[in-house]
């Protein structure tokens, strides 16, 4: 049993932050992703468990021991670089089986490791060549290759398929995941790819300016997500933002914030705002209903852009008297052209409401009175 | 047309337009590359004459090597002049063995020291960026002066601490004059390496120590083995140091013993020319056998 923890951990790079109050538990043979745009602090937290970055402040558990400041190569760890870190004056067989040979295990013996793993990986016809022979997928599998040989308890990955192809990556992206189930190690995944995060994690930790704002499934940080920048950064397109207000106090009608150019209903919004105070109203692409004639409560709009994606299509449209234009996606069988107007509609239960301010999320059950301060989730 | 590009000096301009007409004047006759060769083979010429005067006159009698006018090639060789050197001078083999040991150590010594400094430079931090450039260009500085000047003060050191006419004493001097070769060299190579490939070593069960050996090593190779070839070249080289360090036998290198051959009275041509030979030989042949490493560790890294 391989259980993760990390308390409290802070790195600080002279004045700047790395990674802030780094709190989170992974549990044993899990598949976590760390994610988050360039500069968020993955990358730090992941270092500062490989042993490659030493923590300012903080403790880093595994299996309740202390190693925060043990060596990297008595923490028991592998990882796979984003540049995959080959050793180019050694061939394929002797890269994968490297680590056993530090470890001092005899040359038979390692052959047959080498051996089965490459059966694993499907590369048992490349241990003869060298490295810079090889495909981008091949060489990331050697690099795997050598990363699990030894059997790690805990695996990291940082970035391992930023270079490779759209299609290689998918491919990669399965490999990676069933390898990772059937090994059961638990495993910790640097990228800022939102997809391959959803796809590839049991859970994810989105980070931002060095903070973890969110810890939850993939369904969790998609659907209930804990404030704005999640919201945005989860989901492809992203959420549309709209700063607005209700119409009048306790009105289901919103409104653009500064001017009410435009204005359509939402009901069941959270009693924090039933105020006439801006919030922000973030609505997903295709939660949007549209029609093409004015329904009660929809917002009229201008398509200045059809994008069909065969299924259905994606429409980029600017509201009202606003400027601003928002994404929607509208089934493919919707005849629709630029310069078109429509009409949005937006279904309560996915629009979601975030302080202004501080971007937390306001949430309906959190709050009884019309009084209350909006709090939201901790950010 | 190139000319438009340089600075309006009408001579530089008057010149290239001229070779430009001769160029394509000689392009329409076909000639442009048996030109290029001909200058090619004058300059091969050109270096390699003298080699090959010295080599073919260790091997002739002194009045065929003095004959008027010379003879270019001699009918009648000799290879008496080799024991004649060593019974004329017996001490040459002291030259010899001076010459290989202080070449071997502080050559040793360069590349072990320069190789450590600038891994250290290139991959440990430094503040106010010392490590990337200023420390390194400090290094270089003592390399600036003509070492005439430098060898004054370092005589009255080495006097002090006993190193006068000492093999260590020229071991000494020789590698701290080449530690800047070796880390200017090395610079960009370390420079190259991705910090993973450490950090890959370091997670794979190796210390610093360990990865800097097993892995960094070898992956700059080229560059070790030009450095090395460059370093022991210099000190085989070396005259001045040797001449003014050194006194008798006891660490006098090959180059005094050639410069000897010169005296009040008269210059043994015949003998000075074999002394050459065995004293080009090595490096010649060394730097011969690793050619191609030697123009890839020149052309890798930093010089690219």
């Amino acid at each position: 049993m391989v259980r993760v923890r990390y308390d409290d951990v802070t790195k600080r790079y002279g004045n700047e932050i790395g990674a802030k109050d780094i709190d989170i538990t992974v549990e044993d043979g899990e598949f976590a992703v760390l994610l988050g745009p360039s500069g968020c602090g993955k990358t730090t937290t992941l270092r500062c468990l490989a042993g490659l970055t030493d923590p300012t402040e903080g403790e880093i558990r595994i299996d309740g021991t202390d190693i925060t400041d043990r060596h990297p190569k008595n923490r028991d760890i592998a990882m796979v670089f984003q540049e995959l870190a080959l050793y180019p004056h050694m061939g394929v067989a002797a890269n994968i089986g490297y680590p056993l040979k530090v470890e001092g295990v005899d040359k038979k013996a390692r052959r047959e490791r080498v051996e089965e793993v490459a059966e694993t990986l499907d590369i048992g016809e490349l241990l003869d060549r060298e490295t810079d022979e090889l495909s981008g997928g091949q060489r990331q599998r050697v690099a795997i290759g050598r990363a699990i040989i030894r059997r790690p308890s805990v695996f990291l990955m940082d970035e391992p398929l930023a270079s490779l192809d759209a299609k290689l990556k998918v491919e990669m992206r399965n490999e990676i995941k069933k390898l990772q189930r059937e090994l059961g190690i638990t495993t910790l995944y640097v990228t800022h790819d939102q997809e391959e995060a959803m796809t590839l994690g049991d859970k994810l930790i989105v980070m931002n300016d060095g903070t973890v704002q969110q810890v939850g499934t993939p369904a969790e940080v998609y659907h209930d997500p804990t404030n704005q920048f999640v919201a945005g950064f989860i989901g492809s397109p992203s959420m549309n933002f709209l700063r607005v207000r209700r119409k009048a106090p306790g009105s289901q009608r919103v409104v653009a914030a500064d001017d009410a150019t435009f204005s359509f209903s939402v009901e069941g919004l959270p009693t924090a705002v039933d105020d006439t105070d801006p919030f922000v109203l973030g609505v997903r692409p295709q939660y949007f209903s549209v029609h093409q004639s004015p329904i009660d409560g929809a917002a009229k709009a201008k398509v200045t852009v059809t994008e069909p994606m065969g299924d259905e299509q994606l429409l980029t449209v600017q509201l009202d008297g606003d400027g601003r234009e928002i994404a929607v996606r509208a089934p493919f069988d919707v005849a629709i052209t630029r310069g078109d107007t429509i009409w949005l509609g937006v279904s309560d239960e996915r629009a979601y409401v975030f302080d202004v301010e501080t971007g937390a999320r306001i949430r309906q059950t959190e709050l009884s009175t019309d009084t209350a301060v909006p709090t939201g989730s901790r950010p | 047309m190139a000319t438009d590009t340089q600075p309006s000096h009408g001579v530089v301009r008057t010149v290239l337009a001229g070779a430009e007409r001769v160029h394509e004047m000689l392009d329409s006759y076909g000639l442009v590359p048996t030109v290029t060769n001909g200058i090619a083979l004058l300059f091969v010429v050109w270096t390699l004459f003298p080699v090959y005067w010295m080599v073919s006159g260790s091997l002739r009698t002194r009045s065929d090597l003095l004959a008027t006018p010379p003879k270019l090639v001699s009918t009648a060789l000799t290879v008496g002049n080799y024991p004649e050197l060593f019974a004329q001078r017996p001490a040459f083999y002291e030259f010899l063995f001076n010459s290989v040991i202080v070449t071997v150590g502080s050559a040793a010594i360069a590349v072990l020291l320069g190789t450590a400094a600038t891994y250290g430079f290139v991959n440990y931090e430094f503040p106010y960026d010392l490590g990337r450039f200023h420390l390194p260009f400090l290094v270089l500085t003592t390399r600036f002066l003509p070492p005439i000047v430098t060898v004054i003060p370092l005589y009255i050191i080495f006097d002090t601490a006993g190193l006068l006419n000492t093999r260590l004493g020229l071991v000494l001097a020789y590698a701290a004059f080449n530690i800047p070769f070796v880390v200017w060299m090395l610079k960009g190579f370390f420079a190259e390496l991705p910090d993973s490939i450490v950090e890959a070593a370091v997670l794979d069960g190796h210390t610093e120590f360990g990865a800097f050996f097993k892995i960094v090593l070898p992956m700059v190779r080229p560059g070790l083995i030009a450095a090395t070839i460059f370093t022991v070249i210099n000190a085989w080289n070396e005259l001045l140091f040797a001449v003014i360090l050194t006194s008798n036998t006891e660490a006098q290198t090959l180059p005094v013993a050639l410069a000897t051959f010169k005296t009040a009275y008269a210059i043994q041509w015949e003998l000075l020319t074999v002394a050459g030979t065995i004293a080009m030989a090595p490096v010649l042949l060394f730097a011969f056998l690793v050619r191609e490493k030697l123009l890839r560790g020149f052309t890798m890294g930093a010089v690219r």
